[in-house]
């Protein structure tokens, strides 16, 4: 079953940056998007509609929960927050990123010399 | 989130998503206009950077999406769909399937009863049947001798080895006394079965001592007989007249010897040693009547088992050459084999048979598909124009097949159920172990990996033509009329219906003539208007002379009886394919004791010949003067002449018989009995190509219990039953009439083997046949109509009516006549295999062959006649115009 991930993000790097947003605070889908562009500057232009298939993603692998509630302009939302099987995830994630952009970082630097 | 979730709450998921994007689409439109956008402008904007909603929702479920089951349900649906709207194909290939499916599951379930289903003993696969190998008889097994069966048990060769041996008691007491089917078995059989009582225990070796009479009783027996009486086991019953103490009960459904004969009591060997004969059968080394079973210690073979065997055997033979001399070998066979004897074979062959009717339904259906497909070729041409992958599109007809496999194998099952509702009444008497036959799970699983097998069968086709549409070509308005490579296709399917249709036909032909040959054929004697019975005498160990009397008595008094023109007793009866096997001596030509020759024979009552119409051919009938007290004779059958004193005189010469009588005189002067007739071959067998050799002595002078009797009647035979019954009432109130059959039944029961195969085997022709039939109509039709074009260009170029049905027809007949040419190779291959397994009639095979042969022909020529007057009826404006 093909699902299409954003070829303009590297694999896993919108799930991250979801988990790291809800783990600050739990929201919705809509205010997900308008998080993740306002905290990137606009730099990451998403379509927005690819954030759906990746929560779904995450329910599955139970790294996220959600449950219906209201927004804080009073609008019937779902909710969605981090599970502890997410924030471990999270920290791997974060962890082996880091170590890859340090590694690329490593191999870059002599030839900026 | 766990996996029942996943089940469950999958809708609600879903819900919830589509419900998440619609808010989404909202919140944003709203945002827009609250920035000022207008609300038509916001609704587009909020969609343009959502993206595609419609594949993000199918993205979103595709995640949840359970291993593809979903897009097989999808395309089942689509399927559904798809035959719905073609409801006359639908129909047409689920019943063809049904057929081919449901014949199959009927006979699976007869085969795995019969064939394949273990014996009900533990572990019965180490359990065998062991006979005696005669090197007179051709190497044909022989019963054991008591005597030698002993020597086998004391050798301890085998982990344990059984004997048992058929016979009948009358129970008395308790109402009317009955006859039961009785079994004398070696006190150790139970034990080599590993069978435990029911109720008190099995026998032990003092039961088998003289003056020991213990018997066990049947569950059957038990609860019919004595009502289930818990106290049954140490009570006494009266079996011949005899006290028998009752010391166990068998399990509910235990039969041994396994097979339709139901065994209603067990008595042990004591009762042979302690007949009142001048030397029982229990010290005789020459009277063989005994089957034997034996069970194999685990590390045991079969081959090894029968060497050591041998090497007992062989020992006997030198110490007793004249009765062991030409037993020097033994035979050791599973014992289901030995129970299903020829069984075993007929069965696989209608299996085969069966086989064959469903690969015609395959051709039939995979025919169908092909031509449906052609129909289709646009759709799917789009289908992989637009990026639809191949192995999409195979997977979507595969689906198809499947659905067409599932409606096909369930109505197939039904039949299966009709046709066994129908076969087993007909046929449970007769045959071995049938009557718990059911469509268990057995058969589900079998009929659902026959209807996957199908599917795939019927589906090759198709995936090879899926591979080789050339999607251009499909969707430009296709070039009608070209024979293309689907057509040839086509065509092998019919070629290979109608060679297997003539197999299969050829088969049930060779065999129905064969049953008619054994139905019709001279007998030897007229056996209508003939009613045959058995009389069991209240107390049978009486003198010779008094039991003589008692069968006179039996004689005049049923003479009396109106309707009843002629009467006499036969011990054994003709065509019951019972056997007296006897050897004797011709003095002119002595012979060394252990080649003397043997031959079968029956002991009758004067009016015997005259009762059954037998042809006499020379001399004289026995007479009421060939008693003990004139000189022995004998009369002997054509066979018997002609094998033993071939083209020379018989009357006036001497045979010597071993029998004895307790009437003859001790000198042996009486073993020599005079031929004084000859008589027809009277069969003795229903079924048999040649005639045996057969000779017949006076009841008089070698009297041996009441003999069974046979009454001729003047109106219908089955109308004397009751006045006999009250005859012999009359006559010996303790002594029940039983066994009481027409000489017509007596023969429909020895050919209901072969009559049940034989109706099978034409079920499934007329299947096959039909199948052929609509395969030929079906490929024909379509040609037809594919051809439309072509044909009207052919008209309006000045072609005849004639020439078109000509042209259609010769196509058919071309088909057929490569069929046939195929399927003779195979029918001839056919018979043979019927010959060999089934029925020998002996008789010639080409009219059977041309029959079925001009029958196909025939049956293919009236389906080929109506798509060709479709083809001469063609308008060539309409269908020029309709391109």
């Amino acid at each position: 079953m093909g699902t299409h991930d954003r070829k303009d993000l590297f694999p896993g790097a919108l799930e991250m940056m979801v988990l790291q947003i809800l783990q600050h605070q739990p929201m919705h889908g809509y205010a997900l998007v308008q998080q993740i562009q306002k905290r990137s500057k606009d730099l990451l232009q998403i379509e927005e509609g690819s954030l759906y298939p990746a929560l779904q993603r995450m329910l599955k692998d139970g790294r996220v929960r959600a449950r219906w509630g209201v927004s804080t302009s009073g609008r019937r939302v779902r909710i969605y927050e981090v599970t502890a099987a997410g924030a471990r995830h999270l920290s791997q994630e974060i962890l082996s990123f880091e170590q890859l952009l340090e590694g690329i970082r490593l191999v870059l630097a002599p030839v900026k010399a | 989130m766990m996996w029942f979730d996943r089940v469950f709450r999958h809708r609600q998921l879903q819900r919830d998503a589509d419900e998440e994007i619609r808010l989404h689409l909202e919140e944003r439109e709203d945002d827009l206009v609250e920035a000022g956008w207008p609300r038509e402008r916001a609704r587009l904007e909020a969609r343009r950077a959502f993206g595609n909603v419609v594949r993000v929702a199918e993205d979103g479920r595709a995640v949840w999406r359970w291993n593809g089951i979903e897009d097989l349900i999808a395309d089942l649906g689509y399927a559904a769909r798809q035959l719905r709207a073609t409801p006359s194909f639908a129909l047409a290939t689920t019943l063809t399937l049904a057929l081919g499916i449901g014949a199959n599951a009927a006979v699976f379930s007869v085969v795995y009863a019969l064939v394949l289903q273990p014996l009900p003993f533990p572990h019965a696969d180490r359990l065998v049947a062991v006979e005696s190998v005669d090197s007179r008889d051709g190497s044909q097994p022989a019963p054991l001798s008591y005597p030698t069966f002993f020597e086998f048990r004391r050798s301890n060769v085998l982990a344990g080895i059984a004997s048992y041996r058929d016979t009948q008691v009358t129970l008395a007491g308790g109402g009317a006394a009955r006859v039961l089917n009785a079994e004398i078995v070696s006190s150790n059989l139970f034990d080599v079965l590993d069978v435990r009582v029911a109720a008190g225990r099995r026998f032990v070796e003092a039961d088998e001592r003289v003056g020991s009479s213990v018997a066990i009783v049947s569950h059957g027996v038990w609860t019919s007989q004595f009502g289930g009486n818990p106290n049954l086991v140490g009570r006494t019953i009266t079996l011949d007249n005899q006290p028998f103490r009752v010391v166990g009960v068998a399990p509910e459904g235990f039969n041994y010897p396994a097979g339709t004969r139901v065994v209603d009591v067990w008595v042990t060997p004591a009762v042979d040693a302690s007949a009142n004969t001048a030397q029982p059968i229990t010290e005789q080394r020459g009277a063989r009547m005994l089957g034997a079973i034996a069970r194999l210690a685990d590390d045991d073979t079969l081959d090894r088992a029968r060497a050591r065997l041998d090497g007992v055997a062989a020992a006997l033979a030198r110490t007793f050459p004249d009765s062991n001399g030409n037993i020097a070998r033994t035979s050791l066979v599973p014992e289901l084999q030995r129970m299903l004897g020829d069984t075993r074979t007929a069965m696989l062959v209608l299996w085969g048979a069966v086989t064959l009717v469903l690969l015609i339904a395959c051709a039939n259906i995979a025919n169908m598909l092909l031509a449906r497909m052609a129909d289709r070729e646009r759709e799917l041409g789009i289908r992989l124009a637009i990026g639809g992958s191949r192995g999409r599109v195979i997977r979507q007809l595969v689906t198809e097949n499947l659905l067409v496999g599932i409606l096909g194998s369930s109505a197939g099952l039904v039949i299966a159920r009709l046709l066994l509702g129908t076969l087993i009444p007909a046929s449970a008497d007769r045959l071995p172990r049938v009557t718990p036959m059911t469509l268990d799970w057995r058969v589900l699983v079998f009929a659902v990996v026959l209807s996957l097998l199908t599917t795939l069968l019927v589906s090759l086709p198709l995936a090879v033509r899926v591979g080789r549409i050339d999607f251009g070509g499909a969707l430009r308005s296709a070039p009608r009329g070209a024979t293309d490579s689907r057509d040839r296709v086509r065509s092998l399917l019919v070629v290979a219906q109608v060679a297997l249709g003539l197999v299969l036909l050829s088969g049930a032909a060779t065999m129905t003539a064969g049953l008619r040959h054994f139905t019709h054929r001279d007998l030897g004697f007229r056996p209508d208007h003939l009613l045959t019975f058995s009389v069991a005498a209240s107390d049978a160990n009486v003198p010779t002379v008094r039991q003589i009397q008692f069968t006179n008595d039996l004689v005049h008094a049923l003479r009396a009886v109106p309707g009843v023109t002629s009467v006499a007793g036969s011990m054994a009866l003709p065509l019951a394919g019972e056997h007296l096997h006897l050897a004797f001596d011709i003095p002119e030509r002595p012979s060394p004791a252990s080649e003397r020759p043997g031959a079968s024979f029956a002991i009758v009552t004067p009016e015997f010949f005259d009762t059954i119409g037998a042809t006499f051919e020379a001399g004289r009938r026995f007479t009421d003067q060939d008693d003990a007290r004139h000189p022995r004779v004998v009369i002997v059958n054509r066979a018997f002449a002609d094998r033993f004193f071939p083209g020379r005189r018989v009357l006036g010469r001497y045979i010597e018989p071993g029998a004895t009588s307790d009437l003859d005189p001790p000198d042996g002067s009486t073993r020599r009995k005079e031929i004084v007739g000859v008589v027809a071959n009277v069969r003795q067998e229903p079924l048999g190509h040649d005639a045996e050799p057969m000779y017949y002595l006076p009841y008089a002078q070698l009297a041996w219990m009441t003999p069974p009797m046979i009454v001729r009647t003047t109106g219908r035979p089955e109308a004397a039953e009751a006045d006999i019954r009250r005859v012999v009432a009359r006559l010996d109130p303790g002594a029940p009439v039983h066994d009481v059959r027409t000489m017509a039944g007596v023969l429909a029961d020895g050919v209901a083997g072969p009559r049940f195969q034989t109706l099978l085997l034409c079920g499934f022709a007329g299947i096959a046949l039909v199948l052929v039939a609509t395969g030929v109509y079906g490929v024909l039709t379509y040609a037809v109509l594919r051809r439309t074009r072509e044909i009207g260009v052919r008209v309006a170029l000045g072609a005849s009516q004639h020439a078109i049905v000509g042209m259609i027809s010769g196509w058919a007949l071309r088909l057929v006549g490569v069929g046939v040419a195929i399927g003779l190779v195979g029918a001839v291959a056919g018979q043979s295999i019927v010959r060999r397994t089934l029925l020998d009639a002996g008789l010639s095979l080409t009219l059977p062959l041309a029959a079925v042969t001009a029958l196909v022909v025939m049956t293919s020529a009236v389906a080929a006649c109506l798509p060709a007057l479709r083809a001469a009826s063609v308008d060539p404006t309409e269908s020029l115009r309709s391109e």
